[in-house]
């Protein structure tokens, strides 16, 4: 034992001692462990992110009650947006004497003011913000403080109001307490997946750049190891003295990494991942995978270091790589791959669940198995490949030749590639087979733009009012608001009861002769109209509804149906409204048609609408708008695939430059016969190229499988995205073109005539 | 500086060659000249500047100053891509270590210089087996290097030197990695091919015993040729 201290211990003082070279290549390998660490951190910080933002929207959460006390607030939720930004907004009137306070808040806002989140403050003091403070044109008397946001970049706002017990009484609730037991806001099943997969599939490539790092400026170790024979260290020796340069190099990283998270750290709070922001505070490692990482990667190194050495014989007088003697064996290969697919099968139907956290963890690690089945598979297929392959020009023959002598060392630099892509298609495939359920609904093909509610008693003249002001809306082109209330049949069929004068009615569907007092029974091509006579239950609602029958006078209309899928309606002229026992003023909504292609018409409509009462809602009908949460999720791992991809192409860059340099004393000679460096370029790109072909193959069969799998996990069917498929492989094999042309000049210098004088 | 007196027109010419590596000089006038179909021995201690010498004439490296001149061409006046083709072409090398293509077979390493002159593969790969047959080395022939003795080895590197037919054949210490039997035997081997073809050979060695297979020796110290090479 002391011995091997003592070794470890020169080991160290080489590094230390070694002078700028041993000391750069010491940097390299911090630089690059310290990467890999500060990502590994990040990943291992996301459960603590979520948490502490649950815990903050859970505490600002509402349940409402029934009975009024001391404490009781009447409160409006409002939803709406800005730009892309969400908008969380509650509008508050104290009930009881001692109303409650939402967390972030020192008081209740009174009427006609508003408290601010940090952000939205912001983005009013901006001149892209005056339609928001159009929106919201309210005294602003406080900011809203971080226990009361769900991130730093959170548009959110607390507006009083002393409107909420008069005619908007029935759109409001009533709370006694902020706070909401822990159910708020959580991820469903396949969004979990979708995490699952992106963290596993970005965070294993992270892991085979570690491991590449720990390995940089190996060639340069060697010549000290083949000294350290030379003067006597055994076999063993030199091994645990090249293990304690790369155990000092994944200390360094370690410190290296955690100076890089604290620094990222502090910009997490300026951007906006996933759609969702985060306080640097919230951004701790969680302390087991913290530990891990700390204990883990030093133990990783050295290891890493220990199995790369063990096919290297290193002798007083160099060092001997040894190439492959025996075939690779394809049986257990292919078994984390089949261990992975055994995890996941099961769960078909099933889904990993946010509350079962085992089927979560046995998720993580059946994806986590299949991906990397696709880093055991690739060294028996490129040897399989290769061993077929004859040589064709010079180029390709140097580089068949060179793959069947050392299949492992190239695959071994492809397999990160492999596994990003594998998860980047992956990821593709589920959401291509996902995103439909995400995509709001469309109704472009009717002219409605937006559709404008009122949850409270409209009179005839608001809603004039409220369709001329929707009408001046820059981009609007129409727009027409109409009572609504409660029609059922006897049958118990609802269909929608529209109460509006002529003109609002030929708006809302093929009215033609119309006169105030006529009823209409409007219905969809197809569906038969609701005849005269037909009894129907009508009125504000169902607690306010009498028995009417639709008057002989009736007259069938065609119809284009409403966002809602109803096929038929009811349309009363005011007069036939007051002869059907409703009162003047009904609930409310108003159509509107607008300029699909124009950006902020919604922005615009909305704060037309605002103007008149914040409570207004807003609904654009927007095809292309996919749920916030998941559009963000997608656009994240698909970025994260691409920096991981850059990440990647970085650790083949430098593993390709020390091939290179560890081939000095070939180049050199073919140099000398006088071959072409293109020549020798074209060979080099044929040795990358070809296992990087395969592993894109591989890439491919195991992203499909996975995204298979994991899309009957999540109840769809079986889709295969092909083009997204061949993007993500075709960004892959740009890498590689990539990395070989970034090569080509360490090539040429080692080509340079100059390079004989080392042999 | 001196010099010495060839009796007919040089193949091969290197003038006051001079070249430092860093500060340090390794040549520093050193002068050199061939004629077809000899053979010459570049003799001298370590680090006394014979390889150096040999890089400049074969146009490995390019002086700091003097000339080179190959059948009236000066080489430093070439391009790079010229100097390349005139080594793929008119010059083949045999060096002491590393030589061979680890990857390739024996034969696909003769054949190699064959193949980057453009000769195809199976005609490249026939003339390959013919040189290594000739060497006594055929059956090493779908071997790797790494497979073969140093001796076989070395005996494939002058196949491959020889293979494109040069004018000049460079020697670094050819039997550096050698013991006495097959160093001989590899010598005896360079020499008689040289011969028959014609080339003339650059053979740098600090070994008597490989110099005296020369026609005649110069001998290099401290950047220096020592024997008299220019006066003709």
């Amino acid at each position: 034992m002391r011995r091997w201290v003592r070794e470890f211990g020169l080991g160290i003082r080489l590094v230390v001692t070694g002078g700028r070279p041993s000391w750069t290549r010491l940097g390299l390998t911090a630089v690059g462990v310290g990467l890999g660490v500060a990502l590994l951190l990040l990943a291992a910080s996301v459960p603590g992110v979520l948490a502490h933002r649950h815990q903050r929207v859970d505490g600002r959460d509402v349940t409402s009650s029934n009975r009024p006390t001391d404490t009781s607030v009447r409160y409006v939720l409002l939803d709406g947006s800005f730009r892309d930004h969400s908008l969380y907004g509650v509008v508050v009137q104290p009930v009881g004497r001692h109303p409650s306070v939402p967390p972030g808040l020192s008081r209740l806002p009174g009427a006609g003011e508003m408290v601010v989140s940090p952000a939205m403050r912001a983005a009013l003091s901006t001149p892209d913000g005056a339609q928001l403070r159009a929106r919201y044109p309210y005294r602003i008397v406080g900011t809203i403080g971080d226990d009361g946001l769900a991130g730093p970049r959170e548009y959110a706002f607390y507006l009083g109001s002393d409107e909420l017990d008069g005619r908007w009484q029935q759109s409001t609730q009533t709370l006694d307490r902020w706070g909401a037991p822990r159910n708020a806001n959580r991820l469903d099943p396949t969004l979990v997946l979708v995490l699952l997969l992106g963290v596993v599939a970005l965070l294993m490539p992270v892991a085979v750049f570690v491991a590449t790092a720990v390995r940089f400026g190996s060639e340069a170790r060697d010549r000290q190891q083949a000294a350290l024979r030379l003067i006597g260290a055994d076999r063993w020796a030199t091994r645990r003295i090249a293990a304690a340069e790369a155990l000092l190099g994944a200390l360094l990283g370690l410190v290296v990494g955690v100076g890089f998270f604290l620094a990222g750290r502090q910009l997490v709070g300026l951007v906006s991942v996933m759609g969702i922001s985060a306080f640097p505070g919230d951004v701790v490692p969680d302390p087991v995978l913290a530990a891990l990482i700390a204990l883990g990667l030093p133990v990783a190194a050295v290891l890493v270091t220990l199995v790369a050495l063990r096919r290297v014989t290193v002798e007083p007088l160099g060092v001997v790589r040894r190439s492959t003697a025996r075939r690779r064996r394809l049986w257990w290969r292919l078994a984390p791959p089949v261990i992975g697919l055994a995890l996941l099968v099961p769960l078909i139907g099933k889904g990993p669940s946010t509350s079962g956290q085992s089927d979560t963890t046995r998720a993580g690690l059946g994806i986590a198995l299949v991906l990397a089945g696709a880093a055991t598979l690739l060294p028996w297929l490129v040897e399989r490949a290769v061993s077929r392959l004859r040589g064709g020009g010079v180029a390709r023959l140097l580089a068949v030749r060179r793959l069947q002598t050392d299949t492992g060392g190239t695959a071994r630099v492809v397999s990160g590639i492999t596994i990003a892509v594998a998860g980047a298609i992956a990821l593709q495939t589920l959401f291509a087979g996902v995103d439909h359920r995400y995509e709001k609904v469309s109704v472009h093909e009717s002219p409605v733009h937006a559709i404008v509610t009122v949850d409270a008693p409209f009179s005839t003249a608001d809603r004039a009012d409220l369709a001329s002001r929707l009408g001046a809306v820059r981009g609007v082109a129409q727009a027409y608001a109409f009572g609504t209330g409660f029609a059922e049949t006897a049958t118990g069929d609802a269909v929608p009861l529209v109460v509006g004068d002529c003109a609002t009615l030929r708006g809302y569907a093929g009215v033609a002769r119309c006169a105030d007092g006529d009823v209409f029974s409007a219905a969809t091509a197809g569906t038969p109209p609701l005849p005269a006579g037909t009894r129907v239950t009508l009125g504000v609602d169902r607690e306010q509804a009498n028995r009417w029958h639709l008057p002989a006078s009736t007259v069938g209309v065609p119809w284009q149906g409403d966002p809602g899928g109803a096929s038929r309606a009811v349309l009363l002229t005011p007069r036939a409204a007051a002869a059907a026992g409703l009162p003047n003023s009904l609930p409310t909504t108003a159509y509107v048609r607008a300029d699909h292609a124009d950006d902020v018409v919604d922005d615009r409509i909305r704060t037309a609408a605002a103007r008149i009462s914040p409570l207004i809602g807003v609904q654009p009908m927007v095809s292309s708008s996919i749920d916030a949460r998941f559009g963000a999720i997608r656009t994240g791992l698909l970025l994260g695939s691409i920096a991981v991809l850059i990440v990647i192409g970085a650790s083949l860059l430098v593993t390709v430059l020390e091939q290179v340099r560890a081939r000095r004393r070939p180049l050199a000679v073919l140099a000398a016969f006088g071959t072409r460096r293109g020549t020798i370029g074209r060979s080099v790109l044929w040795q990358t190229a070809i296992p990087v072909v395969l592993g894109l193959g591989v890439a491919l069969l195991v992203g499909a499988v996975l995204g298979g799998v994991l899309l009957r996990m999540s109840g769809q069917p079986m889709s295969f995205d092909w083009t997204g498929a061949l993007g993500i492989a075709g960004a892959g094999a740009a890498v590689v073109l990539l990395v070989t042309a970034l090569s080509l000049p360490a090539v040429g210098r080692m080509m340079r005539p100059e390079a004989m004088r080392t042999e | 500086m001196t010099s010495e007196t060839p009796r007919a027109d040089p193949l091969l010419v290197g003038t006051d060659l001079r070249r430092a590596f860093g500060a340090t000089p390794a040549l520093d006038g050193a002068n050199l000249s061939v004629r077809a179909g000899e053979m010459v021995a570049v003799m001298g201690p370590s680090g006394s500047g014979k390889s150096t010498l040999l890089h400049c004439l074969a146009g490995i490296l390019t002086p700091d100053s003097g000339s080179v001149v190959y059948r009236g061409a000066e080489l430093s006046a070439m391009s790079d891509t010229r100097r390349s083709a005139l080594r793929r072409s008119e010059f083949g090398f045999v060096f002491q270590f590393g030589q061979l293509v680890p990857e390739l077979t024996c034969q696909e390493n003769v054949a190699l210089p064959l193949r980057l002159n453009g000769i195809r593969r199976r005609e490249a790969e026939r003339r390959a087996y013919g040189w290594l047959d000739r060497l006594g080395t055929g059956e090493v022939a779908g071997k790797r290097p790494g497979d073969v003795s140093g001796g076989q080895g070395q005996r494939v590197a002058v196949a491959r030197a020889l293979a494109t037919g040069p004018r000049v054949l460079f020697a670094d210490e050819p039997t550096g990695a050698l013991d006495s039997y097959h160093g001989e035997q590899v010598m005896r081997l360079l020499t008689e091919a040289a011969r028959e073809t014609g080339a003339a050979v650059v053979l740098v060695t600090h070994e008597p015993r490989v110099a005296a297979y020369a026609d005649r020796e110069i001998v290099v110290r401290d950047g220096r040729s020592t024997t008299p090479e220019l006066a003709r």
